[in-house]
Formats: C-alpha cells, structure tokens, sequence
C-alpha cells in the first residue's frame, strides 16, 4: 500500500519534472524571442530599433544565454517560489497570474457545477424513461450543445446581448469595477456577469455527462438487485436513487481528478471570444510574444494540476477498487 | 509544401467569403453613404484641419483658470495657483471649434501590455517639437523655439520659462544634461546610443547655454535633427532611456552615480530585475510607472499592465486654451482591456468608446456606420499619408534559389508583376473603394511626393504589357496550365510572399486574389502565412523573396527610408543592406541604381531643406520607376484611420493627418477635445 503509494508520488515528481523541460523548450521552439516580438510592435509604431540595441535588449533579458542555462535559472527561481519577469507585462509573472487564476477557477467551477446540475437529472431521467420523447428530445439538445463549438455559442449570445439588450459585450465585471478592489459591491457584479459564460461552457459539456449518465445507470437498472430492492416493497424513486445511481457515478468520482487541469484550461477559447479575464487569453498571448517565463509558467501550472489531478484519481481507484489494490 | 497549397486553399475559401461580404456591403448597405461624390466613401473625407499654437504676443492670456479639483486643491493649499504652475510660457492652443468646460473621462479601448501606443497616442504627446496640422511642418510643443546655427551643426532649443514636470519639480536645461551625460553617455545603459543623436557614425553632444537654452552640436549640418525632435519625448522613448531630456530629480535615485548602493539594491530586488540599468528604463516608463514625474497632459495612475490603463491631469500641464483655461479639459483616460480586437470593434459600435480609431477594422465599416444613429457616433475616415497600405517589397538579393533571385533583381519582371495586379479590384473587395490604388509614393500632400504621374507609374493594370515585358526576358515556355516555366528546367517559375498573420488588414487574403491575377500573366505566386516576430527573423535571414505590409513611416523618408533604399536588414535585400550600414565592409555591394540611391540618400541627409526635399522627390522616382516595392493599395484609412467619435465630443477635426509622426490623435491635441452639454 505505501510502497504504491511512493512509487505513484515518484513518478508524478518525474512527470512534472520533465513536463518542466518540455515546456520550456516547447515554448521556444519557434525561432525568434520576445525581442523579435518587442521590435515589431515598436517598429509597426513608427519606432526605430536598431539591431545592434535589439542585441543589447537580448543580453539584458538573459535571451543570449543557451537555452539549457536560461532553463536552469528559471528553474531554480521557480523551486525559489520566484516564476521571474513577465517580459511584456513588466510584472512578476505570479502576479500577473494571481487575480486571473482565481477568476479562472471561479469561471469554471461555476460551469463544472452547472454541467452537473443540468446534466445528471438528465442523464438519470434519460436511463428510466429510456426512449421516451423527453429521452430524444434531452439528447437532441444535448448533442447540439456538444457538436456547436462553444466559442459559436459565445459569439452568437454576445451579437443577441447587443442587438436587443444593448447589454455589456465581454469581460466578467462592469468598467467602474475592472480596476477596483474587492468589495461586496465588485462580487456581486461578477455574479450578475458570471451566468452567461459559465452557461456557455457548461452546454458543451453536457452531452457528454448525458449519455455516461444514461448508459451507467442503464446497465445498473438491468441487474438483479434492482429487481429484489423493488420486490422489497420500496418506492420507485428508493429504488433508482438509493442503489444503481450511486454505483452509476463511480466513473465521475474517478476522474474527478481530470476536473483540475480544466479549470484552468477550459475555457481559453470562451475566453478570448468573450474577453474574460481569465488565464485563457494570457497564454494565448504569452505565447505568440513569447514571453517565455509568463507562458512557461503557465503551461507547468497546467501539467502540474495534471498529474495531482491523476495521483488523486489513481488514489481514488486504489479506494474504490478493491482488485488494483489486490495486484501490490 | 503540402502545408503551403493547403493553407492556400483555406485562406481562398476566406478570401471569396470576403469578397462576398465585401460586395454584398458595397451594394446593400452602402449607397446611401457612399453615393455622393466619385470615390465611394468620399463624404466621409473631411477636409484636413486641426487647433492651432497661438504664437502673438498680444493674444496670449494673461489670466488663467483651472479645473474645479485643482481649484479646490490650490484654495486647500496643497498646490500652488495655477498661473504659478503653468509658468511664463505656457503653450496657448486655439481650440478648433471653441473653448470647452471641464469634467468627463475619455473612454477607449485597448488590447493589453503590448499596446503601449494606444496610450502615447492619446496623451503621450511630449516631444520638444511636434507636426503641424499638414503633418509636414514641424512646430513648438514641449520646447518653445528652436535655431539652426547657419552651418547647421548646431541647434538651440529654447524651453519655457518656469516650467514643472508634473510633480512640481522645475523642468530645465539640467534635465537635458543629466538624460546626455549620465544615461545617453553611459555605456551600460545604453550601449547603443539614440539613433537620432549620432550622425554618420558620430554622436552629438548636449550643453547647457543657461536655465531655458539647450545646445546640440554635430560634427555636419544636420537640418533633418527638428524632424527627429518632433519625434521621441519621454512618454515614448523613456522605457529605452532615450528621449533628449529625463527628470533628473526622480532618477538619481536608480543611478549609481547617485544613488547609495544599498538602497540601490534594495530597489533592484524589490522590483524583481537584474541590475539597475533594466531598474532604471522601468522608473522612466511612462506607462507603467505611475510615480514617474511626467511633461504630458495627462499621467498614468493605473498601469498599463493592470486591466483598466487610466491616466488623470497633469496639474502642471503646459497646454491652455486661447481664454486662458488651463488643459486638458476632460478630466481623465480610461482605456479598458479587451482580450482581442473583435472585442473592441464590437463595443466601438456599441458606442461604449468615446473617441477611438486604433483596432478598428475596415472590413467593419458597413456596420459601423448601420449603427451610427443607434449609438450616437460619427466615423470620419482619416487617410494614410504614406503610399501603400499593401506593398509587396520585393528582396533583390534574394539567394536561396539563384534564378528566382536573378528574377527579382531584374528591374523588367518586377514591373511586369506590378502591371498584372488589378488593384481597383482590391480597392473594391477589401477598402470599401476607400484606399487609392497605385505605387508607393507617399501623397500628394506630401513634401516629398516626386508628382502625380508617378503615382501611376508601372502601378496600372496592363496585362498585356506584362506579358509583352515577361516575354521579352525569354520566359516564353508555358506548361498546360499556362505558367511559364524556369529557364533551368526545374518546372514552373514560382514567386513567394510572406504576409503576416493577425493584422488590421487580412495581407494573406489579398494576396490569394493577387495570386489569380498573376496566373493571367503565368507567374505562380506562393503565400507563406507567418506571425509578426517570425516575419522579421525570416527577413533578417534574408529567406523572404517579397515582404507584404504597408510602408507606413515612409512619409518621412528620412526617419524611415526602407521603402528608397535598403538600410540594415530590410526586407529590400538585406545583404544591401548590410553593406550600406557598415559601410562597405559588410554584406553584398548593390547594384548601381539602388548605390546611386544610397548616396543620394546620404548626400540629403545633411542637406538644408530644399536640396533635400528635391533629392527626396529624386529617391522616390527612382522607388517607383525600379519597383522596389509594388504599391497595391494605398492612402486608405485601413490604418488606425477609421474613427469613431461620439457625438457629445467637441473640437473634433473633419480629417486629421495620419501617419505614425502625427500620433493621430495627438496631432489633433486631444487636451482641447471636451464632452459638449
């Protein structure tokens, strides 16, 4: 039991390990750096940026270095707790990614919840009254959600928001709350923001919970202890909810784990459509900059939730399951 | 390749979507506007106009008033009164329609740290001299005066008389001493020197005359420096320390020649940088350092790298109206972040935005305009002073592949390309007949603009003599689709550009229509689609036959002259290039008419004004008659040009000059723009 529990924990530690080297020689793959990047901005301004002063820009920000030093150095920063210097932001990357991560999370929790929510009534009703006309109407829906991208959704609502409500277009807070520090009055007005784009990601995920929901729960309906549990005199809706819909969530309680790294992945593309202030359009722009320390940053925050996400479901099953536990 | 030709199919598909959208825009919505006049589009061009400086002794004020805040702050004694603030010389500006109240706040858009120029154009506008309403003269601005000696090696610039930066420091000729001797002269900080400051490889020199008199010295004439000088300033060119002058007061203390090293280090760690020259470049910048003493109008107080850049008045501002108010009179900036473009065009025609005209998309125009009434705005199309909103630059000293290289140093096929493009076509689909078809030459407004005809020169569609010029150099074979083939019978003749991916323009479908124009004259024309930062490693390594962007900047062909002659790594042929910067000693020597070029380039460059200005209008018939670059489409608003202004603005210009020199809006002084009752 330790010993599995060690060798998993080993493996997650070599996994971040080497999901750190990938991602920073990932990110740098593309042939250019930020000073490219910086030059061009200046020069589509009308500045002028010698190459030499380019060189100078280079030096000063460690990009003439090898990679494998520049890797080395970031490395021990971030061991330090230190991610270094948003090159284009000009800030410490952590900061830059402080309020959005949470906003991030806030932004997909709400969506995982709602997805839940409406999905697993669903699902349940969907497997009891299996072929019934609400059972193809659900799944119709359900797969429309799932086969319309969810940044189509997202486009659609906002031209509807402003052509019949002239409502505000973007973003997770009203103008006058954007820079202001929390307060009662700035939380409420990311609840009244919040709704619209969390419903936009949950419909994508819907269908999927659907038809696990349905096809789990169709299979526990057929076994013979549903039959003795209703022979036993209990309710019908006793029968369903005590027994086959608790073993039909077994598959979401084991990957459960698989929900960290979406939350803070999930919703880039909403996110960029929808001008939210998530971690989504940070990245995207990080990297076409390459700010390699902002993106690198990033993109080890996403492995690292990964393998914690898959360490907890491989816990999880080690519970659950008695036969992995059995093959130690 | 496979990933070339699908790419290309992907982006035709786009391109006939466009083109689609483009007409259907041109037939239902826009007859109503576009109708009047010949050029569609024409009555949205205004006539060209902007506030003027008020230079007569007997109109300047001589009583002044404040914005309300300041006043209350002034009775509470915390500032001084304001005629103490503004000092002996302030910078009257006659406002362009009237004089305005104060109060309200200026709301833009703006898409994230990278955008540093939103900002500087609406209130970065300190430079010593500035653009007068033409774009062409230069004028005071945060400098008085200003006096060539008669050699022309030396200037004096004359500054105000009890000026303040915005923290209530004097702003005097120490600060220009302190910016030469103690950042511009310091290796570590600036191990390459302001480009401007250095004439032929020799820097100038900065002195001190008295408390209000500066003095440049060069070792050759050098008229072209006011040009430089209504071009910088702090808010611009402070994050690189450049910029000719630097608040002494506030910067001694990141400088190690002042500084005590402990608290020096102290600062660095805080900060998070490695040494105290990167320490220092980020105290000076202006857009995100909001305890930094500033000139401008207005100053940063919520950073630029934070989600709503916000800047408020400087209480110490220069700039008054002809009745003596002190500006701005709107009493901030507030620009919100917008994750992409889309983004901000969609709020510009919600009317969420006051006055704004970067990002905003031309292919948008007709329902910007479907939605004038709705969201109570005017769009007013401000044209491009350079020629060419899509030029292809084509590389002569392209030498991956040794015939398409000779090709495109060939003076005959590069105006045979230029003929087989049907640019009204393009006007049409992607300007909204808005741009002017033609060569690279800047416009005839233009100091330096060589004539009309030259606007036309090889820059008409005329198939046929394309094919007559194509036949004449032997590319006479075809295959059986009608390209012609190479004369080392490895198959048909290719040609590649590289567009750049993202823009304000879509460069990569435009070209795709380009690429159908040139099958009628056999050449095959092959997109390569890239992302900005790699576009210009690509052409620094001299790996790009032609380069498609705009020539934006070339207006003023002495600031940038990539578009006359090739001057470091410029896509026109970078080993040229090379070879013109080091003077010979590096890279490949040019051609004679592209070295003729060169040294007329360097014979106006130190030339008074007129020799220069012929010399100019010389270098840009040469670029038009060689086709270094093939203009397409031209003197469009497509740059920073569409702009939206809601209709309680007041002093807002018909058409203010655009160009990256004019700052536009800053040209217009936006310090005088005002929200009517």
């Amino acid at each position: 039991m330790l010993h599995y529990f060690l060798r998993r924990f080993l493996i997650a530690i070599i996994t971040v390990i080497a999901i750190s080297i990938l991602s920073f020689a990932i990110i740098q793959l593309p042939r250019g750096d930020y000073v490219n990047t910086y030059v061009a901005q200046q020069t589509a301004s009308g500045t002028q940026i010698s190459a030499e002063e380019s060189e100078n820009l280079r030096k000063q920000y460690g990009l003439d270095q090898p990679m494998w030093r520049q890797y080395l150095t970031w490395i021990s920063n971030v061991l330090r707790g230190d991610f270094g210097l948003s090159f284009e932001w000009q800030r410490p990357v952590s900061s830059v990614i402080g309020e959005r991560l949470m906003l991030t999370i806030v932004l997909t929790s709400a969506a995982v919840v709602f997805t839940w929510i409406i999905a697993l009534p669903i699902g349940i009703y969907s497997a009891v009254r299996q072929y019934s006309p609400l059972d193809y109407l659900f799944t119709f829906i359900g797969f429309i959600g799932l086969a319309i991208p969810s940044f189509l959704v997202a486009l659609i609502l906002m031209y509807l928001g402003f052509k019949y409500f002239n409502a505000d277009i973007g973003g997770l807070f009203s103008s006058e709350y954007v820079n202001a520090p929390w307060s009662r009055g700035r939380v409420w007005d990311l609840m009244k923001h919040l709704p619209l784009p969390a419903m936009v990601l949950a419909l994508s995920g819907t269908a999927e919970v659907i038809r696990v929901m349905r096809a789990n729960l169709l299979d526990e309906l057929r076994k013979p202890y549903v039959s003795a549990a209703r022979a036993k005199g209990l309710t019908e809706w006793q029968v369903i909810m005590r027994h086959p819909v608790r073993v039909a969530l077994n598959p979401f309680i084991s990957t459960i784990g698989y929900l960290l790294p979406y939350v803070i992945s999930g919703s880039v593309i909403v996110s960029l459509v929808l001008s939210l202030p998530t971690i989504g359009p940070l990245l995207l722009r990080s990297l076409l900059a390459q700010d390699m320390y902002l993106a690198g940053a990033i993109v080890l925050l996403l492995g690292v939730m990964t393998v914690i996400g898959t360490f907890i479901s491989d816990l999880l099953l080690m519970w659950v399951d008695p036969r992995i536990r059995s093959e130690m | 390749m496979s990933l070339t030709s699908k790419l290309s199919r992907r982006t035709m598909l786009q391109a006939t979507a466009t083109g689609i959208a483009g007409s259907l825009g041109a037939q239902f919505y826009l007859p109503s506007v576009f109708a009047q006049g010949d050029a569609p589009g024409a009555s949205l061009i205004g006539d060209l106009e902007g506030p003027v400086i008020v230079s007569d002794p007997g109109l300047i004020p001589t009583e002044f008033q404040e914005a309300p805040q300041l006043a209350e702050l002034v009775a509470k004694g915390e500032l001084p009164p304001v005629a103490d603030r503004l000092g002996l010389d302030p910078l009257v500006i006659d406002p362009l329609h009237e004089i305005g109240t104060y109060g309200g706040t200026w709301n833009r858009g703006f898409t994230g740290a990278g955008d540093k120029w939103n900002g500087y154009r609406a209130a970065g506008y300190d430079m010593l001299l500035a653009r007068a309403t033409n774009g062409q003269d230069v004028v005071p601005n945060i400098a008085k005066g200003w006096e060539f000696s008669e050699d022309g090696r030396t200037i004096d610039v004359f500054l105000r008389r009890g000026m303040h930066w915005s923290d209530g420091a004097p702003f005097t000729a120490d600060d220009f001493v302190f910016w030469y001797e103690e950042m511009f002269l310091n290796d570590e900080l600036m191990p390459v020197k302001t480009v401007s400051m250095v004439l032929n490889r020799v820097p100038g020199r900065v002195s001190k005359i008295d408390e209000v008199t500066v003095r440049f010295e060069f070792d050759e004439p050098y008229f072209l420096f006011t040009d430089f000088l209504a071009g910088g300033g702090q808010a611009v060119d402070g994050l690189n320390a450049h910029g000719f002058y630097a608040p002494a007061h506030y910067l001694k203390q990141f400088h190690p020649n002042f500084a005590d090293a402990t608290s020096l280090d102290q600062a660095i760690a805080e900060a998070g940088v490695d040494n105290w020259a990167v320490l220092l470049k980020l105290k000076n910048d202006w857009a995100i350092n909001p305890e930094l003493p500033v000139l401008t109008a207005w100053k940063t107080v919520s950073p630029i790298n934070t989600p709503t850049w916000t800047l408020e008045r400087n209480p110490y501002s220069i700039w008054v109206d002809s009745a003596g108010n002190q500006l701005p009179y709107l009493d901030d900036i507030q620009m919100v972040l917008a994750e992409n473009i889309e983004v901000i065009n969609l709020r510009a025609i919600a009317g969420d935005y006051d006055f704004q005209a970067r990002h905003i998309d031309i292919a948008k125009l007709p329902i910007i305009l479907e939605n004038r009434e709705l969201s109570d705005y005017t769009v007013y199309l401000d044209t491009g002073d350079y020629g060419s909103d899509v030029a292809f630059t084509i590389n002569q000293a392209y030498d991956i592949d040794p015939e398409v290289g000779s090709w495109l140093a060939t003076t005959d096929f590069r105006r045979a390309l230029s003929l087989g493009i049907e640019r009204d076509q393009i006007n049409e689909t992607f300007f909204l007949g808005t741009g002017t078809s033609g060569s690279p030459v800047p416009s005839e407004e233009n100091r330096y603009n060589p004539g009309p005809e030259f606007r036309t020169l090889w820059a008409t569609y005329d198939p046929e003599q394309a094919n007559q010029l194509l036949d004449g150099l032997g590319l006479t074979e075809k295959d059986g689709d009608g390209f012609r083939q190479r004369l080392d019978g490895q198959g048909r003749l290719r040609v590649e550009a590289v567009t750049i991916s993202g823009q304000f323009l879509p460069f990569t479908q435009i070209c795709e229509v380009i690429a159908e124009h040139w099958r009628e004259i056999g050449i095959e024309l092959i997109i390569r689609e890239v992302e900005r930062g790699l576009s210009d490693t690509m052409v620094g390594a001299n790996e790009v036959q032609m380069y498609v962007w705009n020539n934006d900047g070339s207006e003023n062909v002495f600031v940038s002259p990539k578009a006359v002659i090739a001057r470091g790594l410029d896509p026109m042929g970078p080993p040229y290039g090379l070879w013109y910067s080091s003077n010979g000693t590096e890279g490949l020597e040019p051609p004679d008419h592209l070295r003729e070029a060169m040294e007329k380039f360097d014979r106006a460059y130190v030339a008074p004004v007129e020799e220069r200005t012929q010399l100019a209008k010389e270098l840009w018939a040469n670029a038009a008659d060689q086709v270094y670059a093939i203009g397409v489409v031209g003197l469009s608003a497509a740059s920073m040009g569409i702009r939206i202004v809601k209709n309680d603005i007041g002093n807002v210009p018909a058409r203010q000059y655009n160009s990256p020199a004019s700052r536009n809006p800053g040209i217009s002084c936006p310090p005088t723009f005002f929200i009517k009752e």
